[in-house]
């Protein structure tokens, strides 16, 4: 049983397929990513997965329970932990006061370790916060019932990189204690560091799920190459070579489009093909890194949309 | 249980200080006017004087009594108008407005469900409403005391004990605009609104063919002149109204809980 199931989880709002057939699985104990970009429907899902809207077509089972079964749904929140995009407390309140709520409602076995790890100002009224303390006192509330399935939906606006680092840690503790985390961003670095899945999901739609080195190696290498002397283009005539820019400083008398001294290409193909070429010329520099994982979401999400 | 109304509850005592507060001055300032009213002018001319709309509105029987003189400045004005719309008005945001302000999520993150989470927190309006109710009376038993007049201990008390189920049928008004409404301003727009509207037309609507309408009006089954001037108790109409309230309830939890947040 997966910890959280998607079966064809719709939401029509007339004028916008917010939803559209969504049907994926979250396997206890992994970190899953839910990515797209701003208004993909990444929030719609997962407020169908709490229960805060009702989906127009499919289900969706959460730690086993169909969230169309309100009180099954509300006692499984006894073991979820939910941190909204838009995390908002009762403003007149201290940070104290609203934890203390909490407490007494589902339990706060891990107040005293979060609230040491994530240090939100407990004394202060929640309308003199900044948004990154309310996003602290988010975190807090989110774990301090020792949740076994979390959903975090941009868990890490607001936050400064140092509690980011922090976060991060702490998020991988959690899945070695067999925590399941179910997160939305639209940050790609952030995905790459921590998730072990990722959904992808693109006005609406489900475009993809696949481990994150799948779309890592689908993406393939940034490779660029620096001679000391002119190379023949006919040298990169390789299978899997995508985005290529060759160069020659103006000092050289050739044909920048027939030969180059400097390249950069995305090459998808074998890897040694390209290695067993190399030594036939002399190399100032030569660099393969992995590909930024924005050049993937750009190919996923078809466009030069803003991700 | 209850983590929620005690929540609440707590939320609202220094409010409903500042309310007990407010409403025992209107209260001593009442009875105080009282004396000086009443040597100034013949009570009966002021109540002739009174176009007949107003007398209806304020269903004012006599000025010429203390007690008479009450039921109007104090229980009409003050409880079944101004407490009567506060009410209303506060809890047309018991639920619109953690919705306004998206806190509504985090709230059922939490496993609670929506049917509690409103039902708590309109239980929490008891806090108001009782304190309101126990500070006042003793003020206006003192204040009479103080210039001099007697009223009966037993007809004040079982008037404020009658308005509780009036003040939290009218708050049951606001819960219902609270759910219908996402934007609290306008939940709380409609609340005052509709309270104030079924308030004019049960008592401008009195003896006309169209009486029935009022039926639907709390304040119908709440009349301070009965209880003060008659030494009368409306305990059906006290009935009725704990029967509104929680009918109100009732609609408000089911709209609640089937529609989107």
């Amino acid at each position: 049983m997966g910890a959280i199931e998607l079966d064809g989880l719709t939401k029509d709002y007339g004028t916008v397929l917010a939803n559209d057939d969504i049907t994926f699985t979250v396997e206890p104990g992994e970190i899953f990513g839910y990515l797209g970009p701003n208004g993909a429907g990444k929030t719609t899902t997962i407020r169908m997965l709490l229960g805060f809207i009702n989906p127009t077509a499919g289900t969706a089972r959460v730690l086993g329970n169909d969230i169309r079964d309100r009180r099954a749904l509300i006692d499984a929140k006894h073991r979820i932990g939910h941190l909204s995009d838009d995390q908002a407390f009762d403003e007149q309140a201290t940070g104290a006061e609203i934890l203390d709520l909490h407490a007494a409602v589902k339990g706060d076995d891990r107040r005293a370790e979060l609230l040491d790890l994530f240090e939100p100002p407990l004394d202060r009224r929640v309308r003199d916060y900044s948004s990154g303390n309310v996003q602290k006192l988010g975190l807090v509330t989110t774990f301090m019932h020792d949740p076994d399935l979390v959903i975090l939906d941009e868990p890490t606006g607001g936050l400064d990189p140092l509690v980011k680092h922090r976060f991060a840690g702490f998020l991988r503790e959690e899945r070695e204690r067999g925590v399941t985390v179910f997160f939305s961003s639209h940050i790609l670095s952030e995905v790459r560091r921590l998730c072990d899945r990722v959904g992808i999901i693109r006005d609406g739609r489900l475009v993809t799920v696949d481990p994150i080195e799948t779309l890592l190696d689908r993406s393939g290498k940034a490779v660029r190459i620096n001679s000391a002397d002119p190379i023949p283009v006919e040298f990169i005539d390789l299978d899997g070579v995508h985005n290529l820019e060759t160069s020659v400083p103006d000092d050289h008398a050739v044909d920048p489009h027939t030969e180059f001294t400097e390249c950069t290409f995305t090459f998808t193909g074998d890897i040694n093909a390209l290695l067993a070429r190399l030594p036939d010329h002399e190399m100032v520099d030569v660099s393969i890194e992995e590909a930024p994982l924005e050049d993937v979401f750009l190919r996923f999400y078809g466009g030069d949309e803003d991700v | 249980m209850f983590e929620f109304a005690r929540y609440d509850a707590a939320k609202r005592i220094k409010g409903s200080a500042y309310l007990a507060a407010g409403m025992s001055l209107l209260a001593a300032f009442a009875v105080w006017a009282y004396p000086s009213y009443s040597e100034a002018m013949d009570m009966e001319q002021l109540h002739e004087a009174f176009p007949e709309p107003m007398i209806q509105a304020f269903n004012i029987q006599t000025m010429a009594s203390l007690e008479g003189f009450l039921a109007v400045e104090l229980y009409m004005f003050g409880w079944v108008i101004l407490l009567g719309l506060y009410f209303a008005y506060s809890a047309a945001s018991i639920v619109a407005d953690d919705i306004d302000r998206g806190r509504m999520d985090t709230l059922l993150s939490m496993p609670v469900s929506r049917e509690r989470l409103a039902l708590e927190r309109f239980a929490s309006l008891g806090v108001p409403i009782l304190t309101v109710n126990v500070v006042t009376p003793v003020v206006v038993l003192v204040s009479a005391d103080l210039i001099g007049e007697s009223l009966s201990v037993v007809d004040v008390v079982a008037l404020h004990l009658l308005s509780i189920p009036y003040l939290f049928a009218c708050g049951g008004i606001g819960l219902l605009a609270s759910v219908l409404f996402d934007r609290a301003s306008v939940a709380q727009r409609v609340a005052l609104g509709v309270t104030f509207g079924i308030y004019l037309v049960e008592s401008l609507l009195t003896g006309t063919d169209y009486e029935g309408l009022g039926a639907i009006a709390p304040m119908r089954y709440f009349d301070p002149n009965e209880v003060l001037l008659d030494g009368t108790y409306d305990l059906a109409g006290a009935a009725i109204l704990i029967g509104m309230m929680t009918a109100l309830v009732i609609v408000s939890q089911t709209w609640f809980v089937r529609r989107d947040i």
